[in-house]
């Protein structure tokens, strides 16, 4: 790190709303009450794949109570995270493609009464052949789930191809060639989806709704609702997480429009968990065919992947997620020949989507458990293959990615000296082992996922004597601490304490435009404007303290809430004296910033996709122990070693990466939703479906490298979804350090250990 | 959440309640903490006409340890209470443990062990303990109560002995001879909040030359339709003496008495190897724990 001295940054801040929320105070859209309010619930289809030939609401419309009936052909507009291939409308219309698909919904004056209705309305349905897997939905005369799709049930595909990739596994030393699974897994957020909608007599549309993209619901309200964007307002309230899963329009945020609309009252529509896991939009299970080569030394000299996807029912961010693997191939080692074939199928289930690391925790998993088996077939130290891969400071990809910053290697450094891998690799007794891999992340995309050019990114700072600093930004705290991240970047920008910046976020007409919480964007783009806004503020007050104090302009500077010069220690004024000056001078002060990311592309199908301004790294050791009678996996020690950059509140890096390795361990070795073949959901609840408890939590120790990202503001990198990409290889490494037997499909139960340790027996 | 809608009554005494069940036999349920009747009411799998609701019995709260009787735990006892209770800890340390295991501490603080036994789920954390203990249930109703061992409870799946107008009052755990001892064993996929994938409880007894088996009982959950004794392999293991082939040998007994099936949990065929590994390492610990190891 540099000689940079800070006041805020770099300090643990416990977050401003934090107390609300522990003591259940804090607002989030279920706890909107409006007079006249209704209650919205949903119909779903009883089947996962069937032609609708009629519905019949009018029992449901007669029925005491329900105010309004809604279907789909009353909303026909489809709508898509990627405009230019919608494939989704608000209600299924002629077709349902997943058991659970909304097909008509009920507002009523009391919940119990539109539950209620729901089962009075009767809908026909043809059903049609249920795809559950992807090799079935691509046979030959199955039957296609979208029938405009031009592919059949193949709803992308694509290659893409650098170097000589044939020649390098040639002439390398030693390939591998491997199938690996992924598996059927939710973000499990806390608070289920949550929306109001409500119109007033001028005809506008206001939302309140727990999205992480309050953007893009409104570009998708004003195609779904036929509406200028002008006439919709959309507001987020506290949000309880979100991981990717609220990263786009969901149907209850639709059907509440639909119903206030049709009812001309106010409509909330809340899930259930179960409805949740029916949304979904949960990490894609890729079957990846992988081929990995090296020479003599351990040099990667080429990969080779081939990713079956599926995508479940709808489009919805899956080519972004399919180019998205494709991108992740190349980092955070030095690869010269890369082969990528991706194809994501529709199949009759909840639809895929974006979730936490998107498109990277997949092949991160296959090519992390392949270097591990590489290193060890040539008789070397897997840190050391991976160190002798990794890249350096600065770093262009073979695809044209440019990493401006990386300290990836001292990643692979510190996590192997804190957790002692070196002594313990191979060395421990059986049925304990340990386990190391790598990853990293974008720090937010260099392109909107539609055509435009505006910055991704912008920040207002109203400063006012009377009502103090009031900052106003687009982005979105969906529980990650965005707005104290961009409080805490404001106030070290103004020399003012933290506590006295308030922040107006994640609102279409209340704050300026931002895109939204997703790809790791909101600490790097909006941060950017925040200090960009910033730095004008300071511009505009430091010549009027010029003044009153006697001194140039470009000598003063900002600290402690005070004005003072840089070289005479007496010459100072209070901050807040020199603001009420400009203001009484020249009327009210505010400044606002904006942040474009570098543009940069590939001459290539997806030649946009991977781009970012700046990128996260991480290394992890794990330690597991194995019951060899049980199979029981518990893993037991955890390191991790991450380039964050600067981190902004180190207290929420910990969090984010602790979170991180959580969340992925339980795909790792617990979670997994589970379909009957005919695609009803066998486990949509909390107890079924298996997230780890406090009681499986290993011991965690994590670990920010000396780091700063100049290009950055406040040299902030991201440390949200980088972190999750190691943690699924690091465990399944160490299993097989522990009991010599390689997992390529998740999740790991104690059930397959076993079988596996049999299997190892007879041999 | 739409439920049926149901009359609801709160008695506060013995003689209310036998009263109320002897009328609403049929229709009425009996509501302790609700955990599981609340459940299964708003899935509607359940639709009691009457729920009766036993919080108020203060006749039904309450643990009592008597040197010759034993342990008595009324019906009306919370688990949390089971849990960390004195009493529990010393003379039964296994049922404090089991029901420590149960759900999450806010369950816990609700649910009571009357309702995890009579709702006669297989996989129930505190039946095999309760089965190893050879506790006696009190079953009572208006004018009468009657003893029933606990093995004899549990008919066929979630089907109990409990005739129409009676209810479980309490729980008497004999108390343990000297050389005895109980341990609980489980295994979910999880380290808690779990269904259990197999669960077992075992009672070791030794002659007063501390290495030969006086008595045992081992059981069962989550290996058959309901939770049950492995009494071959009791009778099998008794007499022999303790060693690692005693223990060995009982948890091939048990996993051969065990009758699991294949589901969303786990196989059958797993569920007998962890029945095995479980039992052994349940009757290694019991030794262990006679011996003041």
């Amino acid at each position: 790190m540099s000689d940079r001295k800070f006041s805020v940054i770099g300090t643990d801040q416990v977050r401003k709303e934090a107390p609300d929320k522990a003591r259940g105070e804090a607002i989030y859209a279920d706890d909107i009450r409006l007079p006249r309010m209704l209650h919205g619930r949903i119909k779903r289809s009883d089947y996962a794949h069937a032609r609708i030939i009629s519905i019949d609401t009018s029992a449901a419309e007669a029925l005491p109570g329900v105010k309004a009936v809604v279907v789909g052909s009353e909303a026909p507009q489809k709508y898509g995270i990627v405009p230019q291939a919608p494939t989704e409308t608000a209600m299924a219309i002629d077709k349902v493609r997943y058991h659970g698909e909304p097909v008509a919904a009920v507002a009523a004056t009391d919940p119990d009464i539109a539950e209620k209705a729901l089962d009075l309305i009767e809908v026909e349905y043809e059903p049609l052949p249920v795809y559950v897997n992807t090799h079935d939905a691509i046979a030959e005369g199955a039957v296609a789930l979208h029938e405009d799709n031009k592919y059949g049930n193949i709803a992308y595909q694509a290659r893409q191809e650098f170097g000589e990739v044939d020649k390098a596994f040639e002439e390398s030393h030693l390939v591998i060639e491997k199938t690996y699974k992924t598996s059927y897994v939710n973000h499990v957020f806390m608070e289920p989806h949550s929306a109001v909608a409500r119109f007033d007599d001028n005809g506008d549309l206001r939302m309140w709704s727990s999205t992480q993209v309050p953007h893009y619901l409104h570009t998708m309200l004003s195609k779904v609702m036929d509406m200028p964007m002008a006439k919709i307002h959309v507001t987020v309230p506290n949000v309880g997480g979100g991981f990717g899963g609220k990263g786009e329009a969901s149907n209850n945020e639709l059907i509440a429009a639909l119903l206030s609309r049709k009812a001309r009252r106010p409509v909330k529509v809340i899930y259930s968990r179960r409805e949740v896991f029916l949304q979904h939009r949960g990490r894609h299970p890729i079957e990846m065919k992988v081929k990995m080569g090296v020479d003599k030394e351990g040099y990667i000299t080429a990969i080779d992947y081939d990713g079956l996807m599926d995508g479940g029912a709808y489009g919805a961010w899956g080519i972004i997620i399919l180019f998205y693997t494709a991108a992740m191939l190349h980092l955070p080692y030095k690869v010269k020949n890369v082969r990528f074939f991706g194809r994501r199928i529709y199949t009759n289930k909840p639809t895929c989507g974006p979730m936490r690391g998107l498109g990277g925790v997949q092949p991160r998993f296959a090519l992390e458990s392949m270097m591990d088996e590489l290193a060890i077939k040539l008789g070397m130290s897997p840190y050391e293959l991976k160190l002798k891969n990794a890249i350096d400071k600065k770093h262009v990809t073979v695809s044209g990615v440019h990493v401006r910053h990386s300290e990836y290697k001292k990643c692979l450094e510190e996590v192997v000296s804190e957790s002692g891998y070196l002594d313990k690799h191979g060395k421990l007794p059986f049925g304990k082992g340990v386990g190391l891999a790598g990853g990293y992340y974008i720090s937010g995309t260099a392109y909107t996922l539609y055509m435009s050019y505006k910055p991704h990114s912008t920040a207002l700072i109203r400063l006012d004597s009377e009502s103090g600093v009031t900052l106003q930004c687009g982005a979105t705290d969906i529980g990650q601490g965005s707005n104290m991240v961009l409080a805490m970047m404001c106030a070290e920008k103004l020399g003012l304490p933290y506590e006295s910046i308030h922040v107006i976020s994640g609102d279409t007409k209340n704050a300026p435009f931002d895109l939204g919480s997703f790809a790791s964007r909101v600490t790097v783009a909006a941060g950017s404007a925040v200090c960009e806004a910033a730095d004008k503020l300071i511009e505009q007050i430091l010549p009027i303290a010029g003044v009153a104090l006697g001194c140039r302009a470009d000598q003063l500077a900002v600290g402690n809430g005070e004005i003072y010069s840089i070289y005479e220690k007496e010459i100072r004024m209070p901050f807040w004296d020199a603001v009420e000056k400009y203001i009484a001078a020249h009327g009210p002060l505010s400044a606002t910033g904006s942040y474009t990311p570098p543009r940069r592309t590939g001459d290539f199908k997806g030649g946009n996709v991977g781009h970012s301004p700046t990128y996260g790294f991480t290394a992890h050791v794990a330690e597991v122990d194995v019951d060899t009678e049980t199979g029981e996996v518990k893993v037991v020690n955890y390191n991790e070693a991450g380039d964050c950059g600067q981190p902004i509140n180190p207290l929420s890096v910990e969090g984010q990466v602790e979170g991180s390795i959580v969340m992925a361990m339980g795909q790792a070795l617990y979670e997994e939703i589970k379909m009957t073949p005919d695609g009803r959901l066998m486990n949509p609840n909390l107890h079924d479906y298996k997230v780890p408890t406090m009681r499986d939590i290993p011991n965690i120790k994590t670990l920010a490298v000396e780091s700063y990202d100049e290009d950055s503001p406040f040299g902030a990198k991201e440390a949200g979804e980088g972190p999750i990409q190691p943690t699924i290889p690091a465990i399944l490494n160490a299993i097989y350090d522990a009991i010599g037997v390689r997992f390529t499909e998740m999740p790991v139960t104690p059930e397959k250990v076993l079988a596996a340790l049999a299997a190892k027996g007879q041999e | 959440m739409h439920l049926e809608p149901f009359e609801y009554e709160k008695p506060n005494s013995l003689v209310e309640l036998e009263a109320l069940l002897s009328k609403h036999a049929d229709e009425a349920r009996l509501l302790a903490g609700g955990t599981d009747l609340l459940v299964l009411v708003k899935e509607k799998i359940l639709s009691p006409k009457m729920i009766i609701d036993i919080g108020d019995v203060a006749a039904l709260q309450g643990i009592t340890a008597d040197p010759a009787k034993g342990l008595t735990i009324l019906a009306g006892t919370k688990v949390s209470t089971i849990e960390h209770s004195a009493e529990v800890k010393e003379f039964a340390p296994a049922l404090s443990f089991a029901a420590a295991q149960l759900g999450s501490s806010q369950v816990r603080h609700m649910a009571t062990m009357a309702g995890n036994v009579c709702h006669g789920s297989p996989s129930a954390e505190t039946s095999p303990v309760l089965l190893a203990h050879g506790a006696v249930l009190t079953i009572a109703k208006a004018g009468g109560e009657r003893e029933l061992p606990i093995s004899d409870f549990w008919l066929a799946y979630r089907k109990t002995a409990l005739a129409p107008g009676e209810y479980l009052k309490a729980f008497t755990l004999p108390a343990l001879p000297k050389n005895a001892a109980v341990e609980y064993a489980f295994k979910g996929l999880r380290g808690a909040m779990e269904i259990d994938m197999v669960n077992v409880g075992v009672y070791l007894e030794l002659e007063e030359d501390l290495e030969t088996v006086k008595e045992v009982r081992i059981g069962m959950g989550a290996v058959g339709p309901i939770p049950y004794r492995a009494v071959k392999a009791e009778a099998e293991l008794k007499g022999m003496k303790v060693d690692d082939a005693f223990f060995a040998k009982a948890g091939e007994l048990a996993a051969a008495e065990a009758t699991p099936i294949d589901d969303v949990r786990a196989t059958a065929d797993y569920r007998k190897k962890l029945m095995s590994v479980l039992t052994r390492r349940a009757f290694s610990a019991a030794f262990a724990r006679i011996k003041g190891e």
